[in-house]
């Protein structure tokens, strides 16, 4: 109510003014941000031996690379877990999910302490060659400067979700080279609206972020490819069987990822060794298979090669990637799950190539269109964000044909990962903190409010043992027509009307059981569907284990915050200005 | 300045039985020797009274190693790799740029700054160039096109060596100039690149000297042949050979001038640098042969061929129609690979013999 006070103070011109000039500094920083990021990751895969540039540059010297094969991952998540541990209060690496929620929720990101932590350890982890990926760290980098506007308080309805999205559109925009990508990538995912209040700032961001990655820094397309076109019809039904067997890859590496969590802390009782063990797993398998370390932007390119990988080479890897990767981020590196999505999605598109064109014997327009569009596919089912991924396609490889190959991977693949797992390892991340997105972000917001924050102090209580004469005098009072009883040790026993009491000795014998009875964590959306039936002033609220009565929440506060909360979202999404 | 530098040459070459002294100047022969002789080791000798002697080397920093010492060698023309290799050896004389050239000419430089034993002296390509004769019809435009022997039959003169050609492999497979090094320090790279000569194997023709590529083209003993933009240029322009570049995956590199440790005139071999180093010498050598300068304010002193009078700039490897697609040879990774890069080689040529 207080936003919508500000608002009408405001000039639309200055409104804008203060959005463009916001998405503008936050654009600029987040993309600085996001360079910086990538360049130190880089410098340390150098620095610690994990690029194999730098690594064959030291081959002479054998047992240099194999102790730092061994050392640096298991070293570099110590460091990873001890910072989590002391340094952090959140304790743990943040990432997209904790972005998410700060955005659909209104809500301030955790602590700037954290997130800074966390974006240190994320370059740590990245830099020492876990397997995880930069991606979900350079969003939360981006929501983090983005979401230091949540402090002005300059009348702008909504400023602080769109400056976090202007952050992450820009960190995106940046790190892939790929403005319009980052512009969809943030109203996807973050902001889940397309509101023109939101879409123009969120665009100015992201073209910042692609002027200063591409005019400042002149960085190149990240994936270049050659590809002349699809040479056969048929093979879009081949697109469409591949984005089929990727769903169920995606699926089995988010299944096991949210195992893989809980199973380390049964393993390993403290916390900040398990990213070290972790490292050392990681440290030994790299010495067999040296794909495996780190980002794996050679591996990405050899996938769109014939020939560059033997078919059991391609199921082995596959394999260890996945196991890797679910085995660090459950031990807890910091890091995203979006670039070992890419690796392992275009592996997975190069073997189901080679299964098709080899053993199969169809003739086919070569292996690249199809790692690539396992490699989309594979992401997209993981981050459950289609159209950023056919995006991003686009503005990876430059090139109109692979894009629309790999547009029917994409789609199919998130149908299938969508109907067996959820939209998105995010939303199932947060579905398991109990903010469910699943049957869209208004149901979300009304479960995330609970009735008993809305319980009137009005509400009329009696003892049990009280006449009802006196209890039926109070409610007159306070203009009730129901009391709630309750036992000498709290608990509720039932309703008293006063017209049902009449003749009885005490409230208590009079009181008739509660029709209806809201617990503790009873939210809004569930309360609203129960109250369908309901007759009368209130409900009793009480807690599930005990039976104490809380509080009582009247009819109209549910269906007030109901209101309330619609009426938000469709300013939100419908706001011009 | 350079009136200034002048001037301390003359000083010198007055003061000091340094000057009066011979130099031996090492570079690789034929054309590109001539154009040097003609662009800086004339105007020097001649500026300086100095005798210089220009002595013939296959340009590696073993080569050095061996007759450097025993022949008197005082200052060396080689690759950035190869002066890093034996500037890490202890075979070169530390040059102190930054009092040899002064800080403004130090700035001047580019693509690469003169370090700690070498001054770049030029920017040269490793290109692909074919017989015109042998393809009437289409022409070879694409490094792929080297490695097709269908389309493109006839012999490959390649340089007996991995160097170069292990690019072009995987550049022939589609990977991006950005990504080659990186690539190519996997096993699975070389393993990719390897495979690749495989299939010109057969028509390999070796070739180890710089002016062999552009005999073999003309003597019809290759008809695609690896090698130096500026020997195909005086082979066909200068030399009327019926030869054309592709510059589609040119190979950038930058040569450059070191003094060897080892030598008796290291004052005299400090000040053939510098002059050699000037924007002027540079341009003449341009003018001479293609091979682009290595200091910016030199381009725009490049005029005609003195014999033919072609304009020189175009025949550049930076001139802009000569495409995209470019590789600038990773001078660090080529000197710590050495090794193992001539171990696969070798191992690849072993296969065959089996």
């Amino acid at each position: 109510m207080s936003k919508a006070a500000h608002s009408a103070a405001r000039h639309p011109a200055s409104r804008m003014l203060i959005l463009t000039g916001t998405a503008l500094v936050i654009g600029a920083a987040a993309s600085l941000a996001a360079i910086a990021l990538v360049e130190l990751v880089s410098a340390l895969n150098t620095w610690l031996l994990v690029a194999p540039k730098a690594r064959v540059q030291w081959e002479q010297i054998h047992w240099l690379v194999v102790t730092a094969t061994l050392l640096v991952p298991t070293v570099g998540g110590l460091l990873v877990g001890l910072a989590h541990r002391y340094l952090s209060p959140a304790g743990r690496p943040l990432g997209p999910p904790d972005v998410i929620r700060a955005v659909q929720f209104h809500t301030a990101l955790p602590d700037g302490r954290s997130g800074l932590i966390s974006t240190a350890t994320a370059a740590l982890s990245l830099g020492a060659g876990a397997s995880v990926g930069q991606y979900g760290p350079m969003v939360y980098l981006g929501a983090l400067i983005g979401g230091a506007a949540r402090r002005l308080k300059w009348g702008v309805p909504n400023l602080a979700e769109i400056a976090i999205s202007c952050g992450v559109a820009a960190a995106i925009s940046t790190a892939f080279n790929a403005p319009i990508a980052g512009l969809v990538f943030a109203h996807e995912v973050v902001l889940r609206h397309y509101a023109t209040q939101a879409f123009a700032p969120v665009t100015v961001a992201s073209a910042t972020g692609y002027v200063i990655a591409n005019v400042v820094f002149d960085r190149p397309a990240l994936f270049l490819v050659d590809f002349a076109g699809v040479a056969h019809g048929y093979e879009f039904a081949l697109f469409a069987v591949l984005g089929l067997v990727v769903a169920l890859a995606a699926v089995g590496f988010m299944r096991l990822l949210l195992w893989a969590g809980p199973a380390c802390a049964q393993v390993i009782r403290r916390a900040e060794l398990r990213p070290a063990a972790a490292g050392l797993v990681l440290g030994v398998t790299a010495l067999a298979l040296p794909d495996v370390l780190g980002i794996g932007t050679e591996v990405l390119r050899f996938a769109t090669i014939e020939g560059a990988f033997g078919q059991g080479e391609l199921v082995i890897l596959i394999a260890a990637k996945i196991a890797l990767t679910a085995l660090c981020i459950g031990a807890g590196f910091s890091g995203g799950v979006f670039s070992p999505a890419l690796l392992i999605g275009s592996l997975t598109g190069a073997l189901f190539w080679m299964l098709v064109s080899g053993t199969g014997g169809v003739a086919t327009s070569g292996v690249a269109v199809y790692a690539i569009g396992g490699m989309m596919a594979f992401a997209s089912a993981v981050i459950g964000a289609p159209l950023t991924c056919i995006l991003i396609v686009f503005e990876l490889t430059r090139n109109y044909d692979v894009t629309i190959a790999a547009m029917v991977t994409v789609v199919f693949s998130n149908l299938v990962s969508h109907r067996l797992f959820g939209r998105s390892l995010f939303d199932v991340q947060l579905a398991g903190r109990g903010f469910d997105f699943s049957l869209g972000r208004d149901r979300a917001r009304l479960a995330a409010l609970r009735v008993l924050d809305l319980a009137s102090e009005e509400a009329v209580t009696a003892q049990a043992d009280e006449a009802p004469g006196a209890v039926a005098a109070r409610l007159e009072r306070r203009d009730w027509r129901q009391a709630f009883v309750t036992d000498g040790a709290g608990r509720l026993v039932g309703v008293f009307t006063p017209a049902a009491g009449e003749g009885a000795a005490t409230v208590g014998v009079a009181a008739r059981p509660a029709s209806l009875v809201f617990h503790e964590d009873t939210d809004v959306a569930s309360a609203m569907a129960q109250l369908r039936d309901f007759v009368g002033d209130a409900v009793p609220v009480t807690e599930r284990s005990s039976g104490r009565y809380l509080g009582a929440v009247a009819e109209a506060a549910v269906v007030s915050a109901w209101v309330d909360q619609s009426e938000r979202l469709r300013e939100e999404e419908n706001a011009s200005l | 300045m350079h009136r200034f530098r002048s001037l301390a040459l003359c000083c010198a070459a007055l003061a000091g039985p340094a000057a009066a002294q011979d130099l031996t100047v090492v570079s690789w022969g034929g054309a590109y020797e001539a154009a040097q002789h003609a662009a800086m080791v004339a105007p020097f000798a001649q500026e300086t009274g100095t005798q210089v002697e220009m002595v013939r080397y296959d340009g590696t920093a073993g080569a050095l190693a061996r007759r450097g010492a025993s022949e008197g060698w005082d200052v060396i023309d080689m690759l950035t790799d190869q002066a890093r290799v034996a500037c890490a050896k202890g075979l070169l004389l530390e040059l102190d740029p930054q009092a040899l050239l002064g800080a403004e000419a130090l700035a001047d430089f580019a693509p690469a700054a003169p370090s700690r034993c070498a001054v770049p002296q030029n920017v040269y390509a490793r290109v692909m160039a074919y017989d015109e004769r042998a393809f009437l019809g289409v022409k070879p435009t694409r490094i792929e096109d080297f490695f097709d022997v269908e389309r493109f039959p006839g012999g490959r003169a390649v340089q007996k060596s991995p160097d170069g050609i292990l690019e072009w492999a995987l550049m022939a497979e589609g990977v991006p100039p950005a990504q080659i090094y990186g690539l190519l320090s996997t096993d699975r790279g070389l393993r990719l690149a390897f495979r690749k000569l495989d299939t010109i194997r057969d028509h390999i023709v070796w070739w180890r000297t710089t002016d062999e590529p552009a005999q073999m083209l003309e003597d019809g003993r290759a008809t695609m042949a690896v090698g130096y933009n500026g020997r195909f240029f005086d082979a066909a322009e200068l030399g009327g050979a019926p030869i054309d570049v592709v510059w589609d995956g040119q190979i950038v590199g930058v040569e450059v001038w070191a003094i060897a440790a080892t030598t008796d005139a290291p004052d005299a071999a400090r000040a053939f640098v510098a002059q050699a180093s000037s924007p002027e010498a540079m341009a003449r050598l341009a003018e001479r042969i293609p091979y682009g300068p290595a200091r910016v304010s030199a381009y725009a002193r490049i005029g005609s061929n003195p014999k033919t009078g072609t304009p020189m700039r175009a025949y550049l490897p930076n001139a802009p129609q000569h495409g995209a697609r470019a590789l600038v040879r990773d001078a660090a990774w080529y000197a710590n690979t050495e090794e193992l890069r001539a171990r696969r080689f070798q191992a690849w040529l072993n296969e065959a013999e089996e």
